[in-house]
């Protein structure tokens, strides 16, 4: 803490024009600072990069030299991932709970909040608030319940269940998130665009939805990823193997591995389960840490 | 706007009540039903449903498990709490501070594991504990200190700590921006004025920078507190499932045992009930304690 605040005063003392030698003092301080941030850096990326490097690797290989570079790449493990743990249909479950779990809580979310946000009748503020609260409130109580509703539904063990569990889930945090973006956007538009005879449905479609695309858009990666990643309702919802997402296939491959030794697999699982993650953060990332950040400011 | 009271509900309606609908169904009606259930000795079928008021409760204060579950949760939390802000707090101050060309580097990388899946970090993690292969031991025995090593989410003692650190990697970016944000907004003057006066770089930490980001720590320990006792149950099943011996059940990891792994559903939503009953005393008692008056210059 003392060190960068000394650099910081340098700072301040040269944009004051006083000139002041940077001394080898001055130069350490910042060499020690930058320390534990290259230090967290590769405690981030090391094990990032070593799983991925570790799914090219032969599991003799895995063994012999488990945390140093592979000596030939090959496929096999991803082959192996493919072929006998089914990969393929839990990455198409996942696609699927991802996309139509998304959309549909956009459907869902989009009309409420800007009911909630433009619109003025009773108890919207309750409403509004009920909502928000379900953030805080821990769903797993709910799950025991949830479970015997789907049984009788018919939508135990069915991935457009667990779809539309996902949706539900997520309503809470979209709303806040959209009504935030909503009152940003000028009244004017709506009210001009109703004096010229559009229909309210017209304005939610036409004006209100256009407008508010950036918030759509950083709600739905957010989702998205929630969809993608989710594991715990999965694994109470989902029981046979052939409707598995990522996650239950991945913790199934961790399981067998115990035995089977198949690490290399379970690598490749894992990877394949990063990747997409990997390139959203890459295209959306400011978007993304920020939308995460705004979510968590509300409290 | 030209339109009529009818129309206007009419619209009313189409936007909140199909959503209102799902959230009641698959939010709502879950939660209330969950707390009846409570009352029940339940086994999954509709025969063998039995009303017995508090029993299930009487059990809870019986079941020698359900005291280490608690402390195992809020154990998680203070270490979360104290690991995470520390870390958070000293990178956001130094990326903020020294004015480095390569922060956004730093940003981009710490806040990664933020949109990592649980169960990959989870697993990842329980490779690097491997006590044969994994990177903890293989270190340790590079480092000399073979002696140290030892089956660490195998071990009673070890297990739960083990559990903290993926926990604190995997939180820290989030909090990190969200104090860098805090920072970016204090003035410069403040800090000018405190050297004028004398205050050394420490003091100015403590008198400038740490009040003016009070409110984002507020948010920040609130948020770790109410994600962890809501979720870390989720880590804790993919990496130990609450062994060896119990010794990392928390509370959810627990619920999820006694309903869907021995079906006692009626004890499991006790359970729940006790879960949502601390996370509400712990978020009402935490925010009476992190009150502290706004900080105006």
């Amino acid at each position: 803490m003392k060190q960068e605040t000394n650099t910081r005063n340098r700072n301040i003392m040269s944009r004051k024009g006083t000139v002041k030698r940077q001394t080898t003092g001055h130069i350490m301080s910042r060499v020690g600072i930058r320390l534990p941030l290259i230090l967290w850096s590769l405690a981030v990326l090391y094990p990032i990069i070593w799983m991925i490097i570790g799914s090219f690797k032969s599991n003799a290989e895995i063994y012999a030299n488990p945390w140093g570079i592979p000596e030939s790449f090959n496929f096999q493990n991803f082959i192996d991932a493919w072929q006998n743990y089914n990969i393929g249909v839990s990455l198409f479950n996942s696609l699927i709970v991802t996309v139509l779990g998304s959309l549909l809580t956009l459907v869902l979310a989009v009309p409420t909040a800007y009911a909630l946000e433009r619109m003025v009748f009773r108890g919207s503020t309750l409403l509004f608030n009920l909502y928000i609260s379900a953030m805080m409130i821990p769903m797993v109580l709910g799950w025991i319940p949830l479970f015997f509703l789907l049984m009788n539904f018919n939508m135990l063990d069915n991935i457009y269940g667990l779809t539309v569990v996902y949706a539900v889930s997520q309503l809470p945090f979209s709303i806040f998130v959209l009504t935030t973006f909503m009152s940003s956007i000028p009244k004017e538009l709506e009210e001009s665009a109703a004096i010229d005879g559009m229909s309210p449905y017209g304005v939610l479609l036409k004006i209100i939805t256009p407008l508010a695309t950036s918030g759509i858009i950083t709600v739905t990666i957010m989702n998205a990823i929630q969809f993608w990643n989710e594991y715990f309702m999965a694994l109470i919802f989902l029981q046979s193997r052939e409707n598995y997402t990522l996650g239950l296939a991945i913790d199934f491959i961790s399981n067998e591995a115990e035995y089977t030794n198949a690490w290399g697999t379970l690598f490749a699982s894992l990877t394949i389960a990063m990747i997409p993650v990997i390139i959203l953060y890459a295209i959306f990332q400011r978007r993304i840490s920020k939308g995460m950040t705004e979510g968590a400011i509300k409290g | 706007m030209v339109q009529t009271k009818k129309q206007k509900y009419l619209f009313l309606a189409f936007c909140l009540v199909p959503t209102f609908l799902l959230f009641s169904i698959f939010t709502l009606y879950p939660l209330f039903s969950g707390l009846y259930y409570s009352f029940f000795d339940w086994s999954g079928s509709a025969a063998s449903m039995e009303f017995i008021g508090w029993g299930n409760y009487v059990r809870i204060f019986n079941d020698s498990i359900i005291p280490r579950t608690i402390m195992h949760d809020y154990f998680l939390v203070v270490t979360k709490v104290f690991g995470i802000m520390i870390l958070a707090t000293f990178f956001a101050v130094a990326i903020m501070q020294l004015k480095i060309k390569e922060a956004p580097f730093y940003r981009i990388i710490f806040f990664f594991p933020n949109i990592m899946s649980v169960v990959v970090i989870g697993i990842l993690w329980t490779f690097i504990y491997n006590p044969s292969m994994g990177l903890v031991n293989s270190g340790l025995e590079f480092l000399g200190l073979g002696s140290l090593t030892r089956p660490w989410l195998g071990s009673e003692t070890w297990a739960l700590p083990s559990i903290v650190l993926p926990s604190i990697w995997a939180g820290i970016g989030l909090f990190m921006l969200m104090l860098m944000g805090g920072i970016g907004t204090i003035s410069k003057s403040y800090y000018e004025a405190a050297e004028l006066d004398g205050a050394n770089e420490w003091q100015q930490f403590w008198k400038v920078t740490l009040p003016l980001i009070w409110p984002q720590i507020k948010v920040s320990i609130l948020y770790i507190v109410i994600t962890t006792l809501n979720g870390s149950f989720i880590i804790v099943q993919v990496m130990t499932g609450g062994g060896p011996n119990n010794s990392t059940h928390v509370m959810g990891s627990y619920l999820y045992q006694q309903a869907f792994v021995q079906y006692n559903f009626g004890y499991g939503a006790a359970i729940g009930v006790m879960i949502l009953v601390l996370s509400l005393i712990t978020i009402f008692i935490l925010q009476i304690f992190l009150r502290r008056d706004k900080v105006q210059y």
